[in-house]
């Protein structure tokens, strides 16, 4: 049967939130520690599951295929790269024509650019067409899980606690995103 | 090791404020256990009598008295270094394999069994396999986390053999009470799964359940017990129960026995559902061969008991459910399989044989479940659903929208 480790959650994250995110690190020291990128409400994220609507895509590999998708959800653009060391995303990207509803499980990336900007992307472990219930159900659900991590933003776990420290997030910000997601589903 | 005790005796002694230089302490120690190769028990006692001597400290400043000594019983005792008295029962006599130690073996009392070493120079009278005793003033003392006693010449042994002592050897228990790692135990239990062992020294892992609910189990392969089948009932006698991560498991090991019993244990399962994104389907999903002996999986034709065999083929899905809190693995059987994906195991075979490749019935379940939410109920097992209700959700209503966006408003 199934292997015994356990394994990472997929988190639900909007773009919004994504986009804000800039503090990557590891737990633990030896090259296997898994990768984590903290969010401002508190998600500690090392996997993480997006529905969106896939806008543009572009191969962007010089020798072989690489590939860059933007996926949109109410809240903005998540970009993700698949080339060959994720094939059958990959793959998927190059089949299908936008635009596209998509399922993503993925890694959440960082790249730092010259000025120390802190540019977030996901790379894709498995991509599938979805249909329009999924990705509403997925926006009521990303909504939901952001509400929690809001709602527990002033508790003393060390999610919060260190995500209260580094962001200082104005977390009225994310409710209101949350809300205007929820409200456009209602009214679309 | 000489580091250690050095560090021991001189936290002893400063904790009675005395300081001594620890380079003393280690050249003595050095002598003794690499020079005359005194047993390291011998030479720390050794040790701590000489500085006693040497800086005038009276015995009764270290030793503590024979009343402030507690009487306790074996299960309480937790930790290493501690004067203790014991009432207890010779259970077993073991060969002592060093002229240092005079007796060494098993002594139990109502609450479970430890063992004991009765050194040479302690000068103690021979202790009787069956016979009880009051021990006092003797030492705990710990090994790779399991614990013992030590006899000294500090302790004494009293005959107190009017007094019947019940022994618990090892104690049977129900599965739901296995709370504690490192506890030896005996488990009337039924082999709910086996899962593929990930590597070689395990000879078997999987569930075992009993009323009370299931356990991981784990047997090493250097344990030599014959192989457990998938729905048989077992006595699982001294096996070791371990944690990790808060989960426990049982062990088997060279010491560990299995009995079969002519009996069917049902197994106690908690009915739950989740709801959730499929966010994967594992390998060894899809088509799937057996072995005919056990009905375990094979990996590339093999069977991890038998060897190469000629497999029997299934049809299972291994999903996993995500809500984005936290990861439910669900288990689909042949039934609940070609249910949900309208592909009969003679059509995944067909497939197969079709394109010369046993995945692309895999694939092709992947294509249309991955990334879509679903309910799954069924017993819970372990970290399992064994699924036998798997329902696609469709469209969220208006109404439920709503209801949450006034949640949020508030
Ligand atoms: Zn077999």
């Amino acid at each position: 049967m199934a292997s015994q480790y356990t394994r990472e959650v997929s988190y639900r994250i909007f773009a919004q939130e994504f986009r804000d995110s800039n503090l990557s690190f590891k737990d633990g020291s030896d090259q296997y520690s898994p990768q984590y990128l903290l969010t401002p409400t508190g998600a500690k994220i090392n996997r993480m599951f997006i529905v969106g609507t896939l806008t543009e895509k572009e191969d962007i590999g010089t020798d072989a295929e690489y590939w860059r998708a933007r996926v949109v959800d109410p809240t903005g653009v998540f970009l993700i790269y698949a080339g060959q060391f994720q094939p059958e995303a990959a793959r998927v990207v190059a089949e299908v024509e936008s635009p596209q509803y998509l399922a993503i499980v993925g890694k959440p990336s960082t790249y730092q650019t010259e000025d120390g900007t802190i540019l977030t992307s996901v790379r894709p472990e498995n991509i599938h067409v979805v249909d329009p219930a999924t990705r509403d159900r997925w926006v009521v659900e990303t909504a939901q899980c952001t509400m929690e991590r809001i709602n527990n933003i002033d508790s003393n776990h060390p999610d919060a606690v260190r995500a209260k420290e580094h962001y200082q997030p104005d977390v009225s910000i994310y409710r209101k995103m949350a809300f205007d997601a929820l409200k456009d589903l209602n009214s679309g | 090791m000489i580091k250690d005790i050095s560090k021991q005796i001189q936290e002893r002694f400063n904790q009675k404020g005395y300081t001594i230089p620890d380079s003393e302490i280690e050249t003595r120690l050095d002598k003794l256990i690499n020079e005359f190769k005194v047993p390291a028990e011998e030479a720390h006692r050794s040790v701590v009598n000489f500085f006693l001597k040497e800086y005038n400290i009276p015995r009764e400043d270290f030793f503590p008295a024979q009343g402030d000594t507690p009487t306790v019983q074996i299960s309480d005792i937790d930790t290493d270094n501690k004067w203790v008295n014991i009432r207890a029962k010779v259970v077993q006599l073991w060969d002592s394999e060093h002229e240092s130690i005079d007796q060494v073996g098993l002594v139990g009392d109502e609450t479970g069994t430890i063992k004991f070493t009765k050194w040479t120079r302690a000068d103690l009278p021979k202790l009787v396999e069956g016979k009880s005793y009051l021990f006092k003033n003797v030492v705990t003392d710990s090994y790779e986390e399991r614990f013992s006693i030590k006899m000294n010449r500090t302790s004494q042994i009293e005959d107190i053999n009017d007094d019947i002592i019940e022994v618990e050897l090892v104690p049977t228990v129900e599965i739901s009470d296995i709370d504690t790692d490192n506890k030896w135990v005996n488990v009337r239990a039924k082999v709910a799964q086996l899962w593929d062992s990930e590597h070689e020294s395990i000879g078997q892992v999987g569930l075992i359940g009993d009323q009370t609910g299931t356990i991981k189990f784990t047997k090493w392969a250097k344990s030599e017990l014959p192989a457990l089948v998938e729905g048989k009932s077992y006595l699982l006698k001294n096996v070791v129960t371990d944690s990790y991560d808060g989960r426990f498991s049982i062990k088997m090991n060279k010491t560990s026995q299995i009995e079969e019993v002519n009996e069917d244990i049902e197994i106690g399962t908690t009915e739950v559902e989740f709801i959730g994104a499929m966010v994967d389907i594992q390998a060894g999903s899809g088509l799937i061969k057996r072995c005919p002996e056990c009905n375990r999986a094979l990996i590339k034709g093999v069977c991890g008991e038998h060897g190469k065999v000629e497999g029997v083929y299934d049809l299972r899905i291994k999903a996993v459910i995500d809500d984005g809190r936290s990861v439910q693995d669900s288990l689909l059987n042949r039934e609940i399989s070609e249910r949900v994906t309208g592909i009969t195991l003679d059509e995944a075979i067909h497939m197969a044989t079709e394109a010369l490749d046993q995945s692309v019935v895999i694939e092709k379940i992947k294509g249309e479940f991955v990334g879509k939410y679903y309910s799954v109920s069924g017993p819970k097992l372990d970290r399992y659903i064994l699924v036998d209700t798997i329902t696609p959700l469709g469209p969220i209503e208006n109404s439920e929208i709503e209801a949450i966006i006034a949640q949020v408003e508030v």
